[in-house]
């Protein structure tokens, strides 16, 4: 982990509560995941332990009752000591221990390619006149499946909760993106780990499960996720979205099935799951069902016939390949394909795979808008951009670089209280965001928290609304990479923006596309795989 | 009774005439090999393919009563969560995976990956099976009467695997342990209902050898 040895860790022992009265506050050693602290039972007193482990996620200082913690970077140690940074020895040192590979949640540490060396381009007098955000309208409405549904969903913000399931997440986390889902008419996701009875009606906005009264306006969509464990998947359950989601891969670990650790699978999980108390729910990495694309082809021409033809079929991807494996999916079927790229999160991961596996997502969107222009379906079939999407900043970014909506994941765990410490997996999150330990799950409400979540989402809706009228649109839709520069050479390389200054697009991106989809030839980027996985494949 | 040419039907046009029909009656479905996906989902009734079948066949089953009289395609009774499949012929690659409930009878052999991720479906091969049967299977039982290939049982979690003839190899986390009493029994009323002819003192029964398989 590169955090690890990166922050310095003080405690003002005046003010400490510990230190003027051994024994009668141990706050900081109970809150933190990583043990930094340590509580001695015989003395009362609290002492670092082990300062190095501490990740910088200040959730001891924000606990602490007398504010007596400090946590300060000491980014220059780790300047100056890299490549071998405390992080790198206390990992070699941890497999050299265990003879184990680190496990982590979240997402990507570090700098990777983002969305912050992409700017805005205004309009001025040589484009048409910017519009009024304050008296002026702007259509931010996505309706997705509208030509092949008979119940498109009709979102009412280009957001979405992407899928977090039942088991890496709260019963109350899931309860409080639900609510926030309604508030905002946007919609929430069942993840991969079945779904929750709460689910089904608190994100139509209703308040219990007799649909009577709808205390959340406008009420929004729930999206059900058909993953490679199938965990909790019934014809009922298919049938009990607005929409289904077909789960290939996930941006934190693309090529993975989902990890659930035993120690987060208790009595409920385990129900809903399907699975023994305690034991690690790891979802294959691929459909067993499904061999070649025609398989998938048929797999999703059979689940809009359980679904009776009435509810958009949706895929999620981590694209290694975005323009092949976004083409794929169109062949597939898909109404809107979820793009999520290496910043993405995760309740579970290795750490190497979170970290230096998959596509940044500014690379991703420019390929699967390609993609879709190719087949003549973009804006037709949606692309949602998923992967280390912060703010209305990086979101408008996302829609002019072609995206249809966007989805805030981890923003939306931050948004809920989370600060960030990579410890998802351990089932102790003090926000009782990811843990499922009745104590610590108390102190998240679900409706405070849906409403904390759909500030969230409002105030990005008003940001993207100012930056798409000030660069001269009031339609989502009309946005376009016109609207954006890229700050410096790698980004205008890895998206084909125009450069600031130089206004065009580096000259390499006019030999792309050299093809057209789907022929199979040329750059290799129009090839769809139909290759059978057999037995051997299996065993190697 | 009912009948359904689905020549020249596409998958809807099937799925909506053994809607419309099924309701007290038995419904028979004939040219359907082309067709991936019939009977998907559905929840009452009783349908007879006559022929062989296509894939995907009464996938997401939820009590329905199915059965072919020559052979299934691939992915047979996927994710079925109750009702009976009844397959005279062969099954294809993967039938009866990721499947909650019900019961799958399969009276000829059975390909590769049968069964897999199984969490509660009673799964019985008259036949042989292939490779890699029952993998990751979380609850639930398969019964082989015939030999098995590589990898019966990889990574078995719950649930048990009777056979009465050979594996070429048993896959991680299984435990081989005599039969019971009760086991006997339980297969011996099941070939009975389903006619099967074996003998359930010869076979073997396989279980998980760690109740909590965690992998690093």
């Amino acid at each position: 982990m590169s955090a690890i040895g990166t922050f310095c860790v003080s405690v003002n022992r005046q003010a400490c509560l510990n230190s003027q009265m051994p024994g009668k506050c141990g706050t900081c050693a109970e809150v933190c995941p990583h043990g930094v602290y340590a509580f001695d039972s015989q003395s009362g007193q609290v002492h670092i332990q082990n300062y190095n482990t501490c990740v910088g996620c200040r959730i001891c200082a924000e606990f602490c009752p007398t504010d007596a913690i400090r946590i300060n970077p000491a980014e220059s140690e780790y300047i100056s000591r890299y490549p071998w940074t405390f992080g790198v020895i206390e990992e070699i040192h941890h497999k050299a221990q265990t003879g184990s590979y680190l496990l982590r949640g979240f997402g990507t540490q570090g700098p990777t390619p983002n969305f912050d060396m992409i700017t805005v381009v205004p309009s001025q007098i040589a484009s048409q006149p910017p519009r009024d955000k304050y008296r002026e309208e702007c259509d931010m409405e996505l309706v997705i499946g509208e030509d092949t549904c008979e119940k498109p969903m009709r979102l009412k913000l280009p957001f979405v909760w992407p899928a977090m399931s039942f088991g890496a997440l709260s019963k109350e986390a899931k309860m409080a993106l639900a609510i926030g889902a309604a508030m905002t008419g946007i919609a929430t996701n069942t993840g991969e780990g079945g779904m929750l009875p709460e689910e089904a009606y608190l994100s139509r906005g209703y308040e219990d499960d007799s649909f009577s009264f709808q205390r959340w306006q406008p009420g929004g969509y729930l999206v059900v996720q058909w993953s490679t464990g199938r965990w909790g998947v019934s014809a009922d359950y298919v049938r009990g979205g607005d929409a289904v989601e077909v789960k290939i891969g996930q941006g934190a670990k693309p090529g993975m099935g989902g990890h659930l650790l035993g120690a987060k699978v208790g009595e409920e999980v385990a129900r809903v799951r399907g699975i023994p108390v305690g034991s690690d729910a790891l979802s294959p990495c691929r459909y067993y069902d499904v061999q070649t694309l025609d398989d998938m082809k048929h797999q999703v021409a059979m689940l809009r016939d359980v679904t009776d033809y009435q509810v958009p079929i949706l895929f999620k991807l981590g694209p290694s390949r975005p323009y092949a494996d976004v083409a794929a999916c169109i062949e597939a079927g898909a109404d809107a394909i979820s793009i999520d790229g290496l910043v993405g999160g995760t309740g579970c991961s290795p750490d190497l795979v979170t970290q230096g596996v998959g596509i940044p997502t500014i690379a991703c969107i420019p390929q699967a808008v390609q993609a879709l222009k190719d087949y003549g379906v973009h804006r037709k079939v949606k692309l949602i951009a998923l992967g280390g999407i912060r703010n209305g900043l990086d979101a408008f970014k996302a829609l002019a670089m072609g995206a249809d909506a966007v989805g805030f994941g981890s923003a939306a765990e931050v948004a809920m209280g989370c600060r960030v410490c990579y410890a998802c997996h351990k089932g102790n999150c003090p926000y009782g965001i990811t843990s499922h330990r009745p104590e610590l799950r108390a102190r998240l409400d679900p409706v405070e928290t849906g409403q904390k979540l759909a500030n969230f989402i409002h105030a990005n809706a008003e940001e993207v609304k100012i930056l798409t009228m000030l660069s001269g649109h009031n339609r989502i839709a009309d946005l376009s990479t016109e609207d954006l520069r890229a700050m410096d050479f790698n980004t205008a390389a890895l998206t084909g923006l125009k450069l600031a200054g130089y206004d065009r697009p580096l000259p390499f991106w006019d030999q792309w596309p050299q093809s057209s989809a789907g022929d199979g030839s040329g750059n290799g980027h129009g090839q769809v795989p139909n290759r059978p996985v057999t037995s051997e494949h299996h065993r190697g | 009774m009912k009948t359904i040419n689905a020549k020249e039907l596409n998958l809807r046009d099937v799925n909506t005439a053994i809607k419309q029909q099924i309701n007290g009656h038995r419904v028979i479905v004939t040219d359907a090999e082309h067709i991936h996906g019939v009977a998907a989902g559905l929840k009452v009734g009783d349908i007879l393919i006559q022929g062989d079948s296509g894939d995907y066949l009464g996938m997401l089953a939820d009590g329905v009563t199915i059965e072919v009289t020559r052979n299934a395609g691939k992915y047979a009774a996927d994710n079925m969560t109750r009702g009976q499949l009844l397959i005279q012929g062969n099954a294809g690659f993967g039938a009866a995976q990721y499947c909650y409930g019900g019961t799958v009878v399969i009276y000829g052999g059975a390909e590769d990956f049968t069964g897999t991720m199984n969490k509660g479906a009673t799964i019985i091969v008259a036949g042989d099976i292939g490779d890699e049967a029952a993998t990751y299977m979380l609850d639930g039982q398969l019964i082989v009467v015939g030999n098995a290939g590589f990898n019966l049982a990889n990574y078995l979690i719950r649930g048990a695997v009777y056979i009465g003839g050979e594996w070429k190899s048993l896959g991680h986390n299984t435990h081989h342990v005599p039969m019971t009493n009760d086991d006997e029994s339980q297969l011996r009323s099941l070939f009975e209902r389903y006619g099967i002819e074996a003998d359930p003192s010869r076979f073997k029964k396989i279980i998980a050898a760690s109740k909590k398989p965690f992998y690093n």
